[in-house]
C-alpha cells in the first residue's frame, strides 16, 4: 500500500479506518437549513444543533437566497458493513455552491433523525 | 426622522466636511507665512500642526461620523419601536427593514445626521447587480451590490467591493451575490408587505 493509499484510507470520509477500503454511498439526502443564513455561519459538530436546523427539501431550488443548505450523505462499508454520515453544508448561490466544510458523524448520532 | 423624500447626499454636510479644514489650513499656512517668517513655535504650529490636523480630518472625520451615525439609527429604530434585526451595514449606506411594520430604515455615508424611515411600499424595485464584466478566463467582478428605487431615487448597497476582479464563482463574491439576492428578496417581501405595487 502507498504512501497515498494510506493517507487516503486514515483521513477521507467515505474511506472506512478499520477495513481500509472504499465505503459506498447508501443514502443522501438534501436539507436547507433556515436558521443559518449568509455571513452568519459557524462550523458545529454537535448533533443537537444539526436535529434543531435541517429541514428536508427535495431540491436547491427549494432554498430561498441567502440561506444554507446541508447535503447529508451515509456512507456504508462492504466489508464491515459499518456506517458513517458525512453532513456537507453549503450556500447555495444560483447555479454555484460556497461549501463550508464537512462534519462527519461516525456513531450513528443523527441516523434516526436523518434516515427516518 | 424623516418620512419625507429620501435624501442621499447633505451637501452642507459635505461642503464643510471638505471646505472648512481646507480654508483652516489655508488661513493658517497664511498666517505662518506673514507673521512667523523666523520660525519657532508659532510657526510649527501654524504651518505643520493645523495642516496636518485638516489633512488628518479629511482623512478620517467622514467615516467615524458615519460610524457614530449608525449607532444612533440603532438607538433612534429602537425608540421608534421599528424592528431593526433585518439590518445590513454597507460602506455607503445602513439598510433596515421591518418586514411586518413595512417600513425601511435608511442612513447614507454622506447624510449621516439624518436617519430617514420610508414606507416600504414606496419601493418600486429591487435587483442585484453582481457587476460581471469581462469575457473567458477574465470573467470577475470587483462590486456586487442590490439596488432598489425608493421614490423612484436609485440607491446602490454594496455587498461585496474591491480594488481588484474576483472570479465570479470566489468565495467572497459569491458570499455577496447570495446577501444581495437576500435583500432584493427581503426588499420584494416588505414591499408587498406594505401595501406596494
Amino acid at each position: 500500500m502507498g504512501l497515498i493509499d494510506k493517507w487516503l484510507r486514515k483521513y477521507q470520509d467515505d474511506w472506512c479506518r478499520e477495513c481500509g477500503c472504499a465505503m459506498e454511498k447508501a443514502r443522501k439526502q438534501l436539507f436547507a437549513m433556515p436558521g443559518v443564513s449568509v455571513g452568519h455561519y459557524t462550523e458545529h459538530k454537535e448533533p443537537e444543533f444539526y436535529r434543531k436546523n435541517l429541514y428536508i427539501v427535495d431540491k436547491k431550488a427549494d432554498i430561498p437566497p441567502g440561506i444554507y443548505a446541508c447535503g447529508a450523505i451515509q456512507y456504508r462499508c462492504p466489508e464491515c458493513a459499518r456506517r458513517v454520515t458525512v453532513l456537507a453544508p453549503f450556500l447555495p448561490v444560483r447555479d454555484e455552491e460556497k461549501h463550508e466544510g464537512s462534519v462527519v458523524f461516525r456513531g450513528g448520532e443523527l441516523d434516526d433523525f436523518l434516515w427516518q | 426622522m424623516k418620512t419625507d423624500q429620501v435624501k442621499k447626499i447633505n451637501y452642507a454636510y459635505l461642503l464643510s466636511y471638505s471646505l472648512i479644514p481646507l480654508a483652516v489650513a489655508a488661513l493658517s499656512l497664511s498666517i505662518g507665512y506673514t507673521f512667523f517668517r523666523d520660525g519657532g513655535t508659532g510657526a510649527g504650529i501654524c504651518m505643520f500642526i493645523i495642516p496636518l490636523l485638516a489633512v488628518l480630518w479629511l482623512i478620517f472625520a467622514p467615516r467615524n461620523i458615519y460610524r457614530l451615525g449608525k449607532k444612533r439609527m440603532v438607538k433612534q429604530l429602537d425608540e421608534m419601536g421599528i424592528d431593526r434585526r433585518q439590518i445590513f451595514y454597507s460602506d455607503g449606506c445602513v439598510v433596515s427593514m421591518d418586514i411586518a411594520k413595512g417600513k425601511i430604515g435608511l442612513l447614507f455615508f454622506w447624510n449621516p445626521f439624518q436617519v430617514q424611515v420610508a414606507p416600504a411600499s414606496r419601493v418600486s424595485r429591487a435587483w442585484t447587480d453582481d457587476g460581471a464584466g469581462g469575457a473567458g478566463f477574465m470573467r470577475g467582478t470587483s462590486r456586487v451590490s442590490f439596488l432598489f428605487e425608493l421614490d423612484g431615487i436609485k440607491i446602490r448597497v454594496n455587498t461585496f467591493i474591491s480594488n481588484q476582479r474576483w472570479k465570479m464563482n470566489d468565495e467572497k463574491v459569491l458570499e455577496g451575490i447570495s446577501k444581495a439576492d437576500l435583500w432584493v428578496q427581503v426588499l420584494e417581501q416588505a414591499r408587498i408587505q406594505g401595501g406596494g405595487v
